[in-house]
């Protein structure tokens, strides 16, 4: 049997299933990196994976590690094609889940609609027997209904069931009784409670947390299941580990257990992998930025951290309240600015981009597919930054007149040039993404120009520099491959399990230190304890601890890294430190009250056996070699001017040249602005200074 | 101005909505009260030097004009003594305070060039500003001086520097100093950091594109309003409403192609009592109806939004109360006058109103000391309720009034820890109310089980004995008002009591109302008849009698 040397990573996004493949040569250490894209295939996910597998020609049975990404379980929400569940909760709450928060974002349409639960009211169903809030048993549990419950679920077609209880974040032994007693009388039935996803408090979020993981638990058994059949028909017998929304890897098994975590499995990888590149690069302070064909989505990543939250929602937007999930999922603002994204005039005459986008079908006008809008592609190609005669890798042929006739429409409405048109679109494009780069950084307290732009995504490299300009940045950082970024970053990733679970610590009385310290040992005592089931050697085991606190009467928590455990009187004095200067560079001030802990957050990272980030060979090629040509290029405010044109996949380390300049791979564009200076280093990455 | 400045206007005015909108996010991020982090009684602006609305941050639809007119009342009273780094603040009806003597605006001027280009500015609910009862209002208010301490849109930080005197003043007149140092910093922080960003903005582009991007802005404003009018049905519309304590309310709506003028002048002398609204508070009302049903789907409001309203109103009546009038109630009367025109034109414009609503506030207080801190606790939040029917669907259950937007509830698992009672049960109301082809939604019933003696109840609920009102032929939802289950089992039953006390053991029962029906019940398809009994949200009986369901 071949040594297995191989690692992949393959991400199913929307629209295409990317892949990337580490191979390693063990007898002279030499490695090399093969990338292929496929298009998405749904329903049957797992086809577009055994496909770009085949196109990128890996040799599955010498695979040893496939890092998966997928959209599969937001795909069957948003579609709508989770199962039926029925749900069991506390007496008194079962409308809890329709009641919701009572939220009206759309706040001047009074015929606004508010989003219909996911479970109906007729399969929502109470049991008694309720928990204080510190844990205390206030009134028993009665599981006597329960029988008469399920039968009613049977009947009634349920093929799921969700158990969210009332303070079961404090003591879930409630709830899993009643998974006990489900299990007892209906042994088939696939079962999830709310302490198995989170021990954080908000019934309602809880609640809608666990009816959308019972909504997809039975399809993402099954999609795992057919994957790791079809992998293993080829003879893959390595192993297989699933990208989460934490940003870290998780084991099959787990998955399948608790896949709602994989909601937004495909992002975080690029996010993850701009952090790890970054502490390659030896920059830790990343402004991490993935422009799509659809949307832009920024993160910001300090010290080499990618920041994690738990207040997640799909389908939430200016017109909606959209569902809860509370789940870790790395910090990422999202914006419908993207490639494809349409311009447009209101009735008004004011210009606006996104966030309706062409998709891939028609796409943007340059496609030739019938597409009428004009799109921030065609923008860019009207501008000349992109080249006509290699869009897309030289896959399409792009559709000048149609380009110009998509441009003339809005013109005539406008009474603009064409090009002003383009560079007003491209404006916008700019100031609605710069906008949201604020949100991440500045709305928190941090100057983005203390930080690196690092932009990746198709579209990444073409608005990056100027984004980081008017951010007043000095770095850009394209990364090699940037195009399957997603998919290169889940290589760079290690197991990574996040613990959080709410206990308010009044921090000024004398038992903090010892019931922080209880909370914080028996919680990793918990965390250590599985991996242990799981055969992993603890001392792979990293651990890392946040505590999220407030000020007394306050509402929302500032997450803070806490020293490990046990705590004492001195520990204590040292995180209230670390909370106030938290506090102030957020928010600018300071108050002398009492703090609070409310959650505490554990972090366990487990290093998988993977390979390096390869080196890029030096052949001696020179810069010349790697010029395609000249080409006249509209930068805008810096003028009409004509700039080198480079081919990305003959650069090599140690490359650099001045800008105006326009890099071009298969997969993007990056434009280098004038008086920039672009330099490749060892890895293939592509850093512009500014 | 080339064409293309328009595009570096439109970048301006974005990014105005992006300050609006994160100040907003950092005061709800800092503030110490739970009915400004997460009932969001609070509102942030940004208007122009002269105090013409420009933008406004995200939340509440009835806080959106509010700013504007403190603005210009604090610029009024303040000539030739504002300078960079001042902070002003007023809470007074009389003095641009708007709403009550709990809402607190602070202002900040912006300077460019040394020239004064905009204002920051947003208001929030301080829980206890002084006065006859805790939490400040009370229904036994006859003059505002009752009602706590009053700021006559003055000067708390000067050039920078806090005035000490008003500061200490403040601490001084409050029940829970803490809370209200907490709340005023975060106020503080919010508009110091929008007059950041906007001197960021404008060195950026230069003042003159600066002011030059806000004037656009209020033009296209006016423009979007102008244009809605042209569509919407002409002529005069006319309604008079009877009120729970039997009072009659009158309005007129005349809606012309370059005016809507809403007239309230024959109405009720001021009200004794603390249910009084100022000119401006009516305004803002208006207002309000003026956007729902001109231009619903974008959240574009500014001060040209609003030029071709006209109200007008009678000095000394209800809706325009003059000196000494208590205001601590006034949101159930902005409430009453915003329904009494929603149901006015609704008859008229069922393609962007649907029928009644709970429409109360129904503004809730209870506070006590807490079982397992000691701590005084207070609860101060509104309550969710049913939303009416309309020509296209079924109405929202349990929603906040028209007036909210972005307000969340508070979780019973939060609410257990912080304010130390039981909350027995949520759930939807289950009593009849709202049939129709399309039936209203359901309010809720909420119960606290109260844990500690000498705990105490405020409310000020309306629609108690008018219920929501229906349209083509549905029925009439179901009033809101409250419960109390004594510990020894007698029960009584308020919409209106001030510091009713509460001892361990007693059970407080909130009920919402279910809005208003649309069309005939007996008409409503067979099937969805069958499924609202199937889900418990009819009876049999209902389903029989008032659908005609046979069995």
């Amino acid at each position: 049997m071949a040594e297995r040397k191989v690692q992949v990573a393959v991400d199913v996004g929307g629209t295409f299933t990317d892949l990337v493949a580490l191979y390693a040569d063990p007898h002279t250490g030499t490695q090399r990196v093969v990338t292929a894209k496929v298009d998405t295939t749904p329903p049957e996910f797992e086809k577009g994976v055994l496909q770009v597998l085949q196109k990128g020609g890996v040799p599955v049975g010498e695979t040893a590690l496939l890092i998966h990404g997928t959209t599969v379980v937001i795909n069957a929400i948003t579609e709508r094609r989770g199962v039926k569940v029925g749900l069991i909760t506390t007496e008194g709450f079962r409308d809890v889940l329709e009641i919701a928060r009572g939220d009206r974002p759309d706040f001047f349409n009074l015929l606004y609609r508010k989003p219909p639960p996911f479970v109906p009211r007729y399969l929502r169903r109470e049991v008694p027997g309720r928990m204080t809030y510190r844990g205390e048993e206030r009134s028993p549990l009665d599981t006597n209904v329960l029988p008469g419950i399920l039968e009613d679920f049977k009947k009634e077609g349920v093929e799921a069931v969700a158990v969210c209880l009332l303070h079961s974040y404090a003591n879930p032994s409630h709830e899993e009784r009643v998974v006990q007693e489900i299990r007892r009388l209906w042994p088939d039935v696939p079962v999830i409670a709310s302490h198995e996803i989170t021990r954080e408090w908000r019934e309602y979020e809880r609640t809608s947390t666990t009816v959308l993981c019972a909504y997809v638990l039975p399809v993402a058994q099954r999609y795992l299941d057919r994957l790791g059949q079809g992998l293993a028909d080829q003879g893959f017998g390595g192993q297989i580990y699933i990208m989460h929304s934490n940003g870290g890897v998780e084991t099959l098994e787990r998955t399948k257990r608790v896949p709602i975590t994989m909601i937004e499995s495909g992002p975080a990888g690029g996010f993850l992998g701009a952090a790890e590149l970054g502490r390659l690069l030896g920059e830790p302070n990343i402004l991490a930025l993935d422009i799509g064909g659809t949307t832009a989505k920024c993160s910001l990543i300090v010290d080499g951290q990618v920041r994690i939250k738990t207040d997640y929602w799909i389908e939430r937007d200016r017109k909606s309240s959209g569902y809860p999930i509370m789940v870790p999922v790395v910090d990422v603002v999202e914006i419908g600015n993207g490639g494809g994204s349409i311009a447009w005039v209101d009735d008004f005459g004011r210009l606006h981009v996104g966030p309706q986008s062409a998709g891939a079908q028609p796409g943007p006008a340059a496609y030739g597919r019938g597409g009428q809008d004009a799109t921030t592609t065609d923008a860019n190609l009207a501008l000349g930054r992109i080249n006509p005669n290699y869009f897309c890798g030289g896959e399409i042929e792009a559709d000048m007149d149609a380009v110009n006739m998509a441009l003339d429409r809005l013109s005539a409405r406008l009474g603009m040039k064409r090009e002003e048109v383009a560079r007003g679109i491209i404006r916008l494009a700019n100031n609605n993404m710069v906008n949201a780069l604020k949100l991440v950084s500045v709305n928190r307290g941090y100057d983005p120009r203390d930080f690196t732009l690092m932009a990746f995504g198709g579209g990444g490299g073409m608005h990056a520099v100027a984004l980081a300009r008017e951010l007043g940045m000095r770095k850009v950082i394209i990364p090699w491959a940037a195009d399957v970024f997603s998919a290169f970053g889940m290589l760079m990733t290690d197991l990574r399990r996040d613990y959080l679970i709410t206990q308010l610590i009044s921090l000024d009385t004398p038992q903090a230190a010892s019931r922080l310290s209880w909370l914080a040992e028996s919680l990793t005592q918990t965390a250590l304890e599985e991996l242990k089931a799981e055969g992993v050697p603890l001392e792979r085991a990293r651990l890392l601890y946040f505590g999220r606190i407030r000020y007394e009467n306050q509402e929302h928590t500032v997450e803070i890294p806490l020293p490990p455990p046990p705590y004492r009187e001195d520990s204590l004095s040292q995180i209230a430190q670390t909370f106030h200067e938290a506090y102030e560079r957020e928010y600018t001030y300071r108050l002398n009250a009492p703090l609070e802990f409310v959650t505490l957050h554990l972090v366990l990272g487990v290093a998988i056996d993977r390979l390096q980030v390869p080196r890029m060979p030096r052949t001696g090629r020179s810069l010349e070699e790697a010029m395609k040509g000249v080409r006249t290029v509209d930068f805008d405010l810096e003028g009409v001017q004509p700039a080198k044109i480079y081919d990305g996949h003959s650069l090599e380390p140690g490359m650099a040249f001045e800008g105006p300049a326009i890099v071009e791979t298969k997969g993007t564009t990056v434009v280098v602005h004038p008086g920039c200076r672009a330099e490749v280093d060892d890895f293939g990455n592509l850093h512009i200074y500014l | 101005m080339s064409k293309l400045d328009f595009i570096t206007l439109e970048v301006i005015q974005n990014s105005l909505q992006a300050i609006s909108d994160e100040m907003f996010a950092a005061m709800r991020k800092t503030a110490m009260s739970p009915i400004i982090y997460e009932v969001l009684d609070m509102g942030t602006a940004v208007t122009d030097g002269h105090g013409n609305l420009a933008t406004s941050g995200a939340g509440i639809p009835a806080f959106v004009a509010v700013l504007d007119k403190a603005v210009q009342r604090i610029i009024e009273l303040n000539q030739g003594d504002i300078r960079p780094g001042d902070v002003f603040a007023t809470n007074d009806p009389f003095f641009g305070g708007v709403t009550h003597l709990n809402d607190v605006v602070l202002a900040m001027p912006v300077f460019v060039e040394g020239e004064l280009v905009a204002w920051t500015a947003n208001i929030a609910h301080w829980n206890d500003v002084g006065g006859m009862v805790p939490g400040s209002m009370s229904n036994e208010a006859r003059e505002i001086y009752q009602e706590g301490l009053r700021l006559p849109a003055v000067k708390i930080v000067d050039q920078g520097q806090p005035v000490r005197a008003v500061m200490e003043i403040l601490r001084a007149n409050t029940r829970l100093p803490d809370f209200l140092w907490g709340d005023l910093w975060a106020g503080v922080a919010a508009v110091r950091l929008g007059a950041r960003r906007i001197q960021d903005l404008a060195a950026k582009y230069g003042k003159d594109v600066f002011v030059q991007a806000l004037d656009h802005f209020m033009a296209y404003g006016e423009e979007v309003s102008r244009r809605a009018l042209r569509e919407l049905p002409k002529g005069k519309f006319y309604l008079e409403e009877e009120q729970d304590d039997g009072r009659i309310f009158k309005v007129t709506v005349e809606i012309r192609d370059d005016r809507f003028v809403i007239d309230l002048r024959d109405n009720p002398d001021q009200h004794e009592g603390p249910y009084n609204l100022c000119r401006d508070a009516t305004l803002i009302a208006c207002q309000l109806i003026f956007k729902n049903v001109t231009d619903p789907f974008s959240t574009v409001a500014n001060a040209g939004t609003f030029r071709p309203l006209e109200v007008l109103t009678r000095p000394g009546s209800v809706f325009d109360a003059q000196p000494p009038a208590a205001f601590g109630f006034y949101y159930e009367v902005e409430i009453r006058v915003y329904d009494l025109i929603w149901r006015c034109l609704a008859p008229y414009l069922e393609d962007r109103l649907p029928a009644g609503h709970f429409a109360s506030i129904c503004g809730t207080v209870i506070g006590g000391p807490h079982p397992d801190t000691g701590r005084h606790f207070t609860i101060v939040e509104p309550e969710l309720g049913g939303w009416g029917a309309s020509r296209y669907s079924d109405g929202n259950s349990a929603l906040f009034s028209g007036f909210h937007g972005e307000t969340f509830n508070c979780p019973a698992e939060v609410a257990e820890a912080r304010y130390g009672l039981y909350v027995e049960q949520l759930r939807l109301n289950d009593e009849p109310g709202g049939e129709g082809y399309f039936r209203g939604g359901k309010g809720i019933v909420l119960d606290y089980r109260v844990r500690s003696d000498g705990c105490f109840l405020t409310i000020g609920y309306t629609r108690s004995k008018q219920r929501p009102w229906a349209l083509a032929g549905g029925r009439e939802g179901s009033p809101n008002y409250v419960e109390i289950f004594r510990k020894d089992g007698r029960r009584e039953v308020y919409s209106q009591v001030t510091a009713l006390p509460l001892n361990r053991g007693d059970l407080i029962r909130i009920h919402t109302g279910n809005g208003g029906g649309y069309g005939d019940p007996r008409s409503r398809p067979r099937e969805k008849v069958l499924e609202d009994l199937k889900n418990g949200y009819i009876t049999s009986e209902i389903a029989r009698e008032v659908y005609g369901l046979e069995v």
